[in-house]
């Protein structure tokens, strides 16, 4: 009862915004993507990539860790109801899909933060990490928000 | 072994440990009784709900000018199963059936129980 208590409250919680909790996971989610495509182009930029952006300097280095702070920060109620309350669920290949790559979404998040500090390892290793972060969150996002958008509306 | 490793067997213990509390689902909500009874997915009909329902009846079942308030209507599930079925007012009759159906009426009935 204690438990189903929690569950409760979050989603009082989240749908004094959203309509409801899986609106606020589609929105949320949708606001970490674009992060991350800030993450990889701040990092493509940082490589000596896109030379349109400004500078190489220490602000696209704040830009980029920042909006990976936030993205993560992000992510964590969408992660606490997947995870928590709905759970690992295979009823098509739709949420098949999401569960599996959902699962390994902090695996990944977890070995990249820890190859950025490691420069030990070779010159690939963390763009390698950054890219599958970025690519797994997509997928991510497509398996959902996307879903959501399209099939159930495109509203708050 | 090499260093290289340890991001990888972070990132693998970090995997098993989200699939084991994904199994886990440690704050599966507890249903009302009626709900559980009609043997639908309260989340799954949640889903069902906005795309079928919200335009009449509200995005949170609070009433649309169309449809009846639904969110504290204290409505048990029999009542729900037979509006979707048969139809009431303006409502069309069999707008979601099967999984959908026992979906939707375990998720109304949760949002009506106040």
């Amino acid at each position: 009862m204690l438990l189903g208590g929690v569950s409760e409250t979050y989603t009082n919680l989240v749908t004094t915004v959203f309509s409801s909790t899986i609106a606020a996971k589609a929105w949320l989610a949708s606001a970490a993507l674009v992060l991350a495509v800030v993450q990889v182009t701040t990092a493509a930029r940082i490589y000596g990539r896109l030379s349109f952006l400004p500078e190489r300097g220490l602000a696209i280095s704040r830009v980029h860790r920042w909006s990976g702070r936030l993205a993560f920060l992000l992510t964590l109620p969408v992660f606490f109801h997947c995870v928590t309350i709905l759970g690992f669920q295979t009823p098509d290949t739709r949420v098949a899909v999401h569960a599996l790559v959902g699962t390994f979404f902090y695996g990944v998040f977890a070995a990249k933060v820890l190859i950025v500090r490691d420069r030990s390892l070779p010159g690939w290793a963390l763009p390698t990490a950054g890219l599958t972060l970025a690519s797994t969150l997509g997928l991510l996002w497509l398996t959902s928000s996307l879903w959501y958008f399209t099939t159930v509306r495109f509203g708050f | 072994m090499g260093r290289g490793w340890i991001p990888v067997l972070v990132g693998a213990v970090v995997v098993v440990s989200t699939f084991a509390l994904a199994q886990a689902q440690i704050f599966e909500p507890s249903l009302p009784a009626a709900s559980a009874a009609a043997g639908g997915d309260v989340y799954r009909g949640e889903t069902v709900f906005q795309r079928e329902c919200a335009a009449c009846h509200g995005a949170r079942g609070e009433g649309g000018g169309v449809g009846p308030r639904l969110s504290g209507a204290e409505v048990d599930a029999a009542t729900v199963t037979a509006a979707v079925q048969r139809g009431r007012g303006v409502m069309p009759a069999g707008l979601v059936s099967g999984r959908e159906e026992a979906d939707v009426v375990v998720y109304v009935v949760s949002i009506s129980t106040p």
